[in-house]
């Protein structure tokens, strides 16, 4: 562990913002996507195919950007402020194409009471932009966060 | 005889409801966890874990591994999911899906895909809705 001081349920306040690093989305981003999800779906893998599309190019999988603002909004996020996925509610609105920048706004918008009574449930929302401010993603998580010892 | 150059595909039209496919397994392994963790710098604290989402991605690959071709997907829309049990190093997934919608448009279809993610012991991993926007077949 890091040694950051513990973030419970009740530290979490609804309104809480955090703004990640922006991040190159790369041609070998893709290529291992493809390899450890195994969706090799022309989209991602076949230029020349791509070149006739709707998009002009390969594109990122919706899953590789997701699971990349996953990764950007953890450098910023106290602790475990905001703790394992429970639910995810998630609109893929534009492609993200080898060397779009994206970044992470996210905003806590709710907090309640979990299934039992050593957590709590906090819903935060999420949009990712690319460099030019267009929202390519986003989409709302919900998270299981720890209350504090009694 | 048809060009085995042409990769059989499968399009609006083609996709028949509520029909489950069920897909082989693939067992996750310290490897996926490490190549997640390295592409995406998301890492549970504790290294038996398999982080959440790798079973949400590696889902999109197991249907490429049934008989049936794939899906002409134009693009992939949105989701909903839950994520109900964690994965660890060492299970065996697999997948069951089903189209539960579909809606024609202009260009393409909308098909609602329900599907569920299922450990070695039958138990329920992760589960949600795709909307996949799905080309139609060309006009010969």
């Amino acid at each position: 562990m890091s040694g950051e001081p513990t973030v419970y349920f009740e530290d979490v306040k609804v309104g809480d913002e955090y703004t990640s690093p922006g991040r190159t989305v790369t041609e070998a981003d893709i290529v291992i996507f493809a390899g450890l999800s195994g969706d090799y779906n022309v989209l991602h893998t076949d230029a020349e195919h791509m070149k006739a599309s709707l998009f002009g190019e390969r594109i990122a999988h919706g899953l590789l950007g997701l699971s990349i603002q996953q990764g950007l909004l953890d450098r910023v996020v106290p602790g475990q402020a905001i703790g394992p996925l429970a639910s995810v509610k998630w609109k893929f609105k534009g492609p993200i194409k080898i060397g779009d920048t994206i970044h992470v706004l996210a905003r806590v918008t709710a907090k309640k009471d979990g299934d039992g009574p050593t957590a709590g449930v906090v819903t935060v929302e999420r949009r990712v932009i690319n460099q030019r401010g267009e929202v390519v993603q986003e989409g709302e998580t919900d998270h299981a966060v720890a209350r504090r010892p009694a | 005889m048809p060009d085995p150059r042409v990769e059989r595909r499968i399009y609006f039209e083609d996709v028949q409801m509520n029909v489950p496919l069920e897909t082989p397994g693939v067992t996750l392994t310290e490897t996926h966890a490490a190549l997640f963790g390295s592409l995406t710098l998301s890492r549970p604290a504790d290294p038996g874990v398999i982080p959440e989402l790798i079973p949400l991605c590696m889902s999109s690959g197991l249907g490429w591994r049934v008989p049936q071709p794939p899906l002409v997907v134009l693009a992939f829309m949105g989701f909903e999911w839950r994520f109900l049990k964690p994965a660890r190093v060492g299970d065996t997934i697999r997948s069951v899906s089903k189209t539960v919608a579909k809606r024609s448009m202009k260009e393409g279809g909308v098909v609602i895909e329900e599907r569920t993610i299922l450990n070695q012991r039958g138990e329920l991993v992760q589960s949600g809705r795709l909307t996949l926007l799905v080309a139609k077949r060309p006009a010969a």
